[in-house]
This record gives C-alpha cells, sequence and structure tokens, in this order.
C-alpha cells in the first residue's frame, strides 16, 4: 500500500484550485505519479482529484482556422480519436494514439504527461513544434499563458508554482509539410523528431533523447545549418542506448526527411 | 508533512462485474488492492506496479486501466469488469476458450491481462488486423509464449465473435 494519503474531490474548478498547494498535488490519470508515490519520489498529504472537473475535459474548436483549446484532463485516447483533432491536427492525433499503452491512452491525459515533464515524451515535442501554448492558473494570481517551452523547463521541472495547475492547452492547426516520427523499442520513445518543412524554412524539433524538446528554424536547404544542430544537441545516453547512437539515427532521419523527400 | 483536512478513506459507489459495490476505501489503495485483497477477486494480477506488464488490466468504463496505478477511489461511480466477471456460470468466455484453443498461455499468470485487453480491443475494433493486435497488446508482457498464439487466439476470438 501507498503510505497514508488524502483525497480532495470536486467538480468544481475553483475548489480544486483553492485545494492546490506543496502538499495537495493534482492527480488525474495516475499513469505518472501513483508509481512515483509508491517508489517514494513524491509524498504528498493528498491529490486533488481533476478527473471529475468538466471544465478540464473539453476540446473545443472554435473556428475554422483554429485554434483547438484540449483541457488538461483529456485522455490519449480521446485525442487520438476526436474528429476536429484527426482533421486538423493529425500528427497530434497520431502521436497520442501511439503514447504508451493502450491502458495508457485510456487513463492517461495530455496535461499529466506534460507536468510531469518525463523528458521522453511525444506529446511535449509535437506540441513544441506546434507552437502551442499552455494555460495555467492559480487561486491567487489568477491565469497566465505559457509556450511549451517556458512550461517544460528541464527533465521532470515545470515552471508551475505549487498552487498552480494545468487548464488548458491551445493547439493551431498543424501547418503544411509537417511530419512527427518516433524511434521507440521500450515503453517510451528512444529519439522523437518533428518537421515542418516549408518552401522557404525547415522548423526542426527533437525530443526525446534531450532534457526537454529543442527547436530549430534553418533556411530551406541549409544542410551545413542542420548538421551544426545536430552536432551540437546535448543528446542524453540512457538506457535506450548511448547518445553516439541516438545521434546517428537523428542524422540519417533529418536526411531522409529534408534531402530526400519522396514522391 | 503539513496538516491537511482531506480525508484519508472515502466510501465508494461502483458496479463490479454486475453488481453494486459499495465500500469505504483508503485513499492509499489502489484498485488492484481492493478487488484483490478486500473483495478476493484474485484473477486480476500485479506484476510491475509501472503499467507496463499488462497484468492487472481491468475494464473501467469499458475501456481498459491498469489497476494497479489507480487508486481505488478512482473506481467511484464506474463500472468495472474484472477477468471473473467474464464467465457464465461454468461457461468461458469466447476470449478464453480461443486463448485455450490456440494454446495462448504456459504459466498462466499475464492470461487474464491478455484477455481483458483482448476483450477491450474486440470492443473497440471487432474485426482487427494484426497490425490492430500488436498495437493493442504491446503494452502486455508474456514471458512463456513467444506472443504467436497469442496473435492467433486474438484473430480466433475475433473470427467467432463477428458481428
Amino acid at each position: 500500500m501507498l503510505p497514508e494519503l488524502g483525497l480532495v474531490c470536486s467538480n468544481d474548478l475553483d475548489e480544486v484550485l483553492g485545494s492546490v498547494d506543496a502538499e495537495h498535488v493534482a492527480y488525474a490519470g495516475g499513469t505518472e505519479l501513483v508509481p512515483a508515490m509508491g517508489l517514494g519520489l513524491r509524498r504528498p498529504a493528498a491529490v486533488v482529484d481533476l478527473k471529475r472537473v468538466e471544465a478540464l475535459k473539453g476540446i473545443t474548436t472554435d473556428t475554422e482556422a483554429g485554434p483547438v483549446e484540449i483541457g488538461a484532463a483529456v485522455t490519449h485516447r480521446r485525442i487520438a480519436e476526436h474528429p476536429g483533432v484527426r482533421r486538423h491536427i493529425p500528427v497530434l492525433a497520431q502521436a497520442a494514439g501511439r503514447v504508451g499503452n493502450a491502458r495508457v491512452r485510456s487513463t492517461g491525459t495530455i496535461g499529466g504527461n506534460l507536468c510531469f515533464a518525463e523528458p521522453r515524451s511525444d506529446l511535449a515535442c509535437v506540441l513544441t513544434a506546434l507552437r502551442a501554448t499552455a494555460r495555467v492558473r492559480s487561486a491567487a494570481r489568477g491565469g497566465r499563458t505559457l509556450a511549451i517551452d517556458e512550461l517544460v523547463v528541464g527533465a521532470f521541472e515545470t515552471s508551475l508554482a505549487d498552487d498552480e495547475i494545468l487548464v488548458s492547452i491551445t493547439v493551431p492547426f498543424q501547418p503544411a509539410g509537417m511530419s512527427y516520427w518516433k524511434l521507440q523499442s521500450y515503453e517510451r520513445p528512444t529519439l522523437g523528431v518533428a518537421v515542418v518543412a516549408a518552401e522557404d524554412r525547415w522548423e526542426i524539433t527533437v525530443g526525446a533523447a534531450v532534457e526537454r524538446p529543442v527547436r530549430v528554424v534553418l533556411a530551406a536547404g541549409d544542410s551545413a545549418g542542420l548538421d551544426a544542430f545536430v552536432t551540437g544537441l546535448d543528446i542524453v545516453t540512457d538506457l535506450c542506448g548511448p547518445a553516439e547512437y541516438k545521434h546517428s539515427v537523428l542524422r540519417e532521419r533529418l536526411r531522409t526527411i529534408l534531402e530526400e523527400p519522396g514522391p | 508533512m503539513t496538516e491537511s483536512s482531506a480525508p484519508t478513506s472515502v466510501v465508494i459507489e461502483f458496479e463490479l462485474n454486475g453488481r453494486r459495490v459499495e465500500t469505504l476505501a483508503p485513499v492509499r489503495l489502489t484498485a488492484a488492492e481492493l478487488l484483490r485483497d478486500r473483495l478476493g477477486l484474485i484473477g486480476t494480477k500485479v506484476s510491475c506496479g509501472i503499467q507496463v506488464c499488462g497484468a492487472c488490466t481491468v475494464l473501467v468504463g469499458g475501456e481498459p486501466a491498469s489497476s494497479c496505478c489507480l487508486l481505488a477511489v478512482d473506481l467511484d461511480g464506474t463500472e468495472v469488469v474484472t477477468v471473473e466477471g467474464l464467465t457464465r456460470g461454468r461457461e468461458l468466455h469466447p476470449v478464453q476458450e480461443a486463448f485455450a484453443a490456440a494454446n495462448a498461455l504456459q504459466c498462466g499468470y499475464c492470461t487474464p491481462g491478455f484477455v481483458m485487453m483482448t476483450v477491450a480491443l474486440l470492443s473497440a475494433n471487432p474485426q482487427p488486423d494484426r497490425d490492430a493486435v500488436r498495437e493493442w497488446l504491446d503494452g502486455n508482457l508474456c514471458r512463456c509464449t513467444g506472443y504467436a498464439p497469442i496473435e492467433t487466439a486474438v484473430m480466433l476470438a475475433a473470427e467467432r465473435t463477428a458481428p
């Protein structure tokens, strides 16, 4: 059994916001937090259940031009199956449909994925590449809007204050020429690569092999710049493989996507 | 730890294999611990504890979930099906029949999880191809069979239960 634990459960967002602090931590799918508590890595006095708050569970597409707003407590499976996401941001629907395994997708949430800030995250990479923004709120100071790289500031580290929660993610429609590819042998990706290949520029975001997603914008055709970017990346050696291996796969993959486009 | 007025036990109510259950659940209890240790349903197995192996798979609201990583209080208001809920009397569920027919088990420890995941798959996609089967079952680990008989069993179950 886990250590002694309390529960705050409400369907009211304001009540939930009023409850969150260093000892009362946000909880939704349990994918990350329950194992972390089991291992003794987190010892909160209580969990604050976000799953019962309808305001955190919506997916809305307001206009023809976007963006799509996704509540923090929306599961990966719902994102993968949502007609609006599939139509306007297929790269996100596909990535969400391959997160973890079928159980993780049914219970785990987009908010939990981002806030745990596990470096090996498909969604952090894809959302960074899409230039999505995060809406966070606290009872004391109201709301603020952050870019994904302002929310996820390091490995397992976010800029959320103890009394703040992530409320929603705002995702622009997918730009033309965008793709996401990942290398994966285990439960989490070893390497994720999101590319937007426009006529005049290449936008490349690398995730999973680095502490947090790294994006670069290059002029289309700038092979030297591409090479310098890959070489300069601080790629992590871990149980998924040595940094040298990941560098090598990444270099080849980018060459394939950008310099040998298919028919 | 600071003072907290949050309750550490909560009365929960849910439907378990078609029967209503009401119980006082400590918040620290996982769903797997509630099912196995307090309600005696030991068909659900616990192995990795981190959602990697699939042995503890149950259906919550028709969707597969790792009961080792859910809190028991998360079951409040839901419909839960465990492997014990599949049989009718002494009659096996078609997915269980197919696993037996295809020799899709050896030690059997992972089998309830595979069976529950297959039930979830066939409910979402009654006619899966082998790629879909692999995609759904790639989060369940078996250290005996080498997986080929399991894939065969799932295809057989799909064939037998085709609408």
